[in-house]
């Protein structure tokens, strides 16, 4: 009864929709027009920070430590040479001031923050005293004065792995970012200036660092996005030309897109919201969603006119529209429920940001499809598609070879239930199999293709020298000079011993490391004066020597100003979290049980304790996600087919399809890391509408045209299938563009979501109606009611 | 050369430039730029002194390091004797610093540092000019100039006038004479503001070679001690770093002739008082 009311109001408002269709388009082109005029406002931001919220506690205290110690995330410039003598010849060495000096005048740079063989200060034992002077100042003119430099370098271990190599055959060049937003526009400029360089003499320069990650995803992502974006478009639109072969088939759905990612973005942009790495993905995924509804819509259409070919336009619309406002009500609603679960589920604001401008989009492609699709429909005369024939009578719907494939899967699926049932119940046996082995990892490196520039410059630099990827220990102690206690400064050298033992740590820097140097260079450069001193005193005159001939900002790195905080830096040669995690969480058990004492503590900070916190909490989001977005959508569709049972069918394929990717993930080795942690969510956003569709047509023909449950499926196949078909068509070979991205984890999670449709698709077609055959639930019992409200008799759409 | 041939000196070159230089019609504020620095110069500083000084440092987040200084600093000839005996805190107090400063710029300076906890005294490279003196703001040769300033490095120009701490001063510019000098010391242009009664810099604005704005110092609390302008307090602000370097001069004396033999090795290790 309900629904008759419904459909009633719908007929009402869709009759006045068709009456006013230049008004309201008039009104959905301003819309577009206003949304995308602040498309350009819209600002980019790919540091992997802004993956993380900026009040996350391992983020607060990073922020902390990087005011205090300066440390940020750099650019590094390596120079590497093959040479008997290394980067030790005069040409390699002058390569180096040069390329010092051209980097301090890029702006955006800090002049005072690049540490380079050029810029270091050696610390040398002499016999009257100490000696603090640069490596080398001037040209380097001959070898020998090369070789010198060589074994100042080699003497000062502090040094050896962290600016030089220990065979000595490259060297680095570390600039911090002044402004880390202005990475991309830094990192162009060093590319440039690298390729200028004059690296005659057989070396070969890198520009990598997490600065350089930054800089690099940048243009990355705009040159993946002006390529995705028109292909996307296009191959919808091959699509939408197979399903009806005309031209307002594709023009008016084409206009939705238009709106849809026109408004999400100017909406973005309006509201300061920047574009990250994945936003890439957002218009690609809004295209493929978009001209869902309008597909259904538009089969629905032709297949009035096809079988009442004397209606007036405005008859047609209002009748195609009256049928299927429910299902795409529903399917809007669950898509957007599966968006939102993305956007409460996870604490990454990119993510957020997705999951808010997908819903978004979907519900702006909704108004469109609502209104400015029967609206568009309205100005044009009626004009059938070749693929929908004209019929008269009750025949068969319309056959083309879509509609003859659905037909045989469907008579096939309803005389097969069990055997399709016995197979997904195998598959779902062998997908557990698969689901166990996912292993959650994340790598920032592996973002990159293996034959990109920066990938194949952070993996020469994790080759030659420690790493690229930072641990840093805090130290603290509770009063100003608590650090020139000789007893808490062992406790620091301790604890670099045992962090260089862990795996993937290649070495560690503190103050310790110069202060043993100042010792030693103290005592005539005796080796076994390389330690620290026992006298407090003595440190304290040591940093007040220091400062009469070093820079003052030299100990800027490792120790605060009244030595009451010291860093302690650990590199690692890898940035992969299953790595990291085991330096961490060792990290932090020797920090609890060995280290910290009443007078002296320490706590984890740096790069890589934040891409630990950061995963870490990936995956309890992504599930919370996944159970979020099945929960809102087992809600939808549970309350408007007013069945739990029903709902809980809907989610059947879904379900299905995020265990087998799982499974494919398991098989295959991907990880479930950033890029990937979004699939499900979105399967489910978008998957669901297979079910939902199937469902709601066969409780329209079983209550509403009276049919047998058999007959019913005979019936669904041809119509809701075939505008099924090309509904997965347009959002499997949606995601299937973004599979082509030069972007790895927008591939990967563009082919996962392509799995996951897939698998909903063909469940939605199969297990689906098999189940409902066996279970026969009760939402499909036919009404007692004898009396049928009249629905739609064609002369009631005479408008005038 | 005492007071009053100074002042002679002062008004003959004052008489000479209002009549060769500049019409009389503009009169005597116009003076050139080399000029001022001549009077800057010719400024007597006292033939040696003895002053408690307290060097206060403060970095850009407000933390603060003290020490408390006694300085001595004598001429021998042209060749200037400085020495630094550091009286707290606890764990430098002792450390001595000396530095014989030649008048030829090709020779490097001799500096000699004692540290206590060693028992030694350590000679210690010769800095650039333009490095920074002992972890304050100031370089070496900001500290060797004290408040005059050098004529062979710069060129001079007098580009106007204003009020600095309720004081007239014209206004200066100076632009180092070549790259290499300007990178020696660390500076592409010093524009200081002179007062013109006592020709005491009150107030220089430095600009780093890259030319952005490096760091101010202000010359304050200018008492006359013995029939001397000294300046008891300077402060620097570093525009980069944000670091604070305050000194304060006090118990100046310079009447007091300062043994020579203070200014040696010797005496740096015992120390004084």
């Amino acid at each position: 009864m309900k629904n008759q009311i419904l459909n009633t109001r719908a007929e009402h408002f869709f009759s006045k929709v068709t009456t006013y269709p230049k008004t309201l388009l008039t009104l959905g082109i301003f819309a577009i027009l206003l949304a995308v005029s602040f498309i350009p406002q819209l600002t980019k931001d790919t540091r992997t920070e802004a993956f993380i919220p900026t009040d996350h506690p391992a983020v607060v205290y990073r922020d902390k430590v990087e005011e205090i110690f300066g440390l940020k995330d750099p650019m590094v410039i390596s120079v590497m040479n093959d040479d008997p003598e290394g980067v030790f010849n005069p040409h390699s060495l002058n390569l180096v001031r040069w390329l010092t000096d051209r980097v301090s005048e890029i702006p955006g740079i800090d002049p005072e923050r690049i540490t380079s063989l050029a810029t270091e200060d050696d610390i040398i034992g002499t016999e009257e005293g100490m000696l603090i002077e640069p490596f080398y100042e001037d040209e380097i003119a001959n070898q020998e004065e090369a070789t010198k430099v060589r074994g100042a370098v080699m003497d000062f271990p502090l040094y050896l792995g962290s600016l030089v190599a220990r065979d000595g055959n490259a060297t680095l060049i570390v600039a911090e970012l002044l402004d880390e937003s202005r990475a991309q526009e830094i990192y162009e400029s060093l590319l440039k200036l690298v390729s200028e360089a004059p690296a005659n003499g057989g070396e070969t320069i890198h520009v990598a660092g997490e600065g350089a990650v930054a800089g690099y995803l940048g243009s990355y992502i705009d040159a993946d996005a002006q390529r995705l974006n028109p292909v996307a478009a296009i191959v919808i639109s091959l699509i939408l030309f197979f399903a009806y072969r005309t031209m307002r088939g594709v023009m008016l759905p084409n206009f939705i897109v238009l709106g849809t990612v026109g408004i999400s973005l100017g909406v973005m942009a309006a509201m300061d919201i920047p574009f990250y790495i994945i936003t890439n993905a957002l218009p690609v995924v809004l295209i493929g969603i978009a001209v869902a509804d309008s597909i259904h819509i538009l089969a629905q259409y032709y297949e009035e006119m096809a079988q009442h070919p004397d209606s007036t336009q405005q008859a047609l619309i209002v009748r195609a529209m009256t049928q299927m406002w429910r299902p795409v009500t529903i399917t809007t609603l669950t898509t957007i429920a599966g968006f939102m679960g993305i956007y409460f589920a996870s604490f990454m604001p990119p993510m957020k940001a997705f999951g808010l401008f997908a819903a978004l989009g979907v519900a702006s492609a909704y108004l469109f499809t609502m209104i400015v699709l029967p609206a568009g429909l309205a100005l044009l005369k009626p004009l059938p598609s070749p693929v929908f024939l004209i019929r008269t009578g009750h025949e068969k719907p319309s056959s083309d070879r879509y509609s003859r494939f659905m037909t045989k899967a469907g008579r096939w699926v309803a005389t097969h239930p069990t055997t399709v049932l016995i197979s997904t119940a195998l598959v779902i046996v062998i997908s557990v199999i698969g689901a166990l082995q996912l292993e959650v990892n994340e790598s920032r490196i592996d973002n990159f293709q293996t034959k990109e520039v920066i990938y194949l410059a952070d993996q020469a630099i994790n080759e030659s020298l420690d790493g690229t990827a930072y641990l840093d220990v805090v130290i603290e102690t509770p009063k100003a000079e608590g650090l020139l206690i000789p007893a808490n400064l062992r406790r620091i050298e301790a604890l670099q011993r045992y962090l260089e033992t862990l795996p993937h740590v290649k070495g560690t820097t503190s103050i310790v490391d110069y202060l043993k140097q100042m010792n030693r260079a103290m005592h005539e450069d005796q080796p076994e004066t390389y330690v620290l001193p026992e006298d407090a005193d003595l440190l304290a005159q040591y940093f007040l020597l220091y400062s009469a001939s070093g820079d003052p900002s030299d100990f800027e790195e490792e120790i605060d100003y009244d030595y009451r905080l010291a860093n302690v830096r650990a590199t690692m040669d890898t940035g992969r979290y299953s790595d990291e995690k085991i330096v961490v969480e060792a990290a932090q058990h020797y920090i609890q049980n060995t280290f910290n004492v009443p007078g002296i503590t320490a706590k984890l900070s740096g790069r890589v304790n934040i891409d630990y916190h950061w995963i870490s909490s990936l995956t309890e989001s992504h599930f919370r996600g996944i159970v979020l977005a099945l929960i809102a959508v087992w809600l939808m569709a549970a309350l408007t087919f007013r069945s739990a049972l029903a709902g809980l069918l809907a989610l059947v394929p879904v379900g299905m399809a995020i265990l087998i990717i799982y499974a494919v993930m398991g098989f295959s080795g991907i990880w479930l890391g950033v890029g990937t942690s979004m699939f499900a969510a979105i399967a489910i956003g978008v998957g669901v509408d297979f079910s939902i569709h199937t469902i709601d047509r066969l409780i329209s023909l079983v209550k509403e045209d009276e049919l047998p449950l058999t007959e019913a499926f005979v019936q669904l196949f041809p119509s809701t299938g075939r505008a099924m078909l090309f509904n997965f068509f347009a959002v499997f070979f949606g995601f299937g563009v973004l599979a082509t991205s030069q972007v790895p984890p927008l591939a990967r999670f563009g082919s996962l979501v392509g799995v996951a449709v897939s698998v909903s698709f063909l469940a939605s077609m199969t297990v689906l109606p098999a189940l409902i055959k066996v279970l026969q639930p009760g939402f499909l019992k036919p009404k007692n009611k004898v009396v049928e409200v009249e629905i739609m008799p064609e002369t009631s759409y005479e408008f005038k | 050369m005492n007071k009053q041939t100074q002042k002679t000196i002062a008004i003959f070159t004052l008489l000479v430039s209002i009549f060769l230089i500049n019409p009389p019609a503009s009169a005597e504020k116009k003076l050139t730029g080399d000029e001022i620095a001549r009077r800057i110069n010719a400024r007597d500083e006292g033939e040696s002194v003895s002053r408690k000084l307290v060097m206060e440092m403060i970095d850009r987040r407000g933390k603060r390091r003290e020490r408390v200084t006694l300085g001595f600093r004598k001429y021998f000839g042209d060749e200037k004797r400085t020495v630094i005996f550091y009286q707290s805190p606890k764990n430098v107090k002792g450390t001595g610093f000396l530095t014989y400063d030649y008048p030829k710029a090709d020779v490097d300076d001799d500096q000699w540092l004692y540290l206590p906890a060693m028992r030694k005294v350590r000679r210690i490279s010769a800095s650039d000019r333009g490095d920074a003196f002992l972890g304050t703001d100031f370089s070496y040769e900001d500290i060797k100039k004290e408040t005059k300033i050098s004529l062979e490095d710069y060129q001079y120009s007098n580009i106007g006038e204003e009020e600095v701490d309720g004081h007239h001063t014209i206004i200066i510019e100076q632009i180092p004479i070549n790259k290499e000098v300007a990178k020696e010391l660390g500076y592409s242009r010093v524009v200081s503001s002179v007062d013109s009664e006592i020709w005491m810099t009150r107030k220089s604005e430095f600009w780093d070679v890259r030319g952005n704005r490096l760091k101010t110092i202000y010359t304050r609390e200018i008492r006359k001690v013995q029939g001397i302008w000294t300046a008891h307090r300077l402060e620097v602000i570093n525009h980069k770093t944000g670091h604070l370097t305050n000194f304060t001069f006090s118990e100046v004396d310079y009447s007091e002739g300062i043994d020579d033999d203070l200014f040696t090795k010797v005496m740096l290790k015992r120390g004084v008082r």
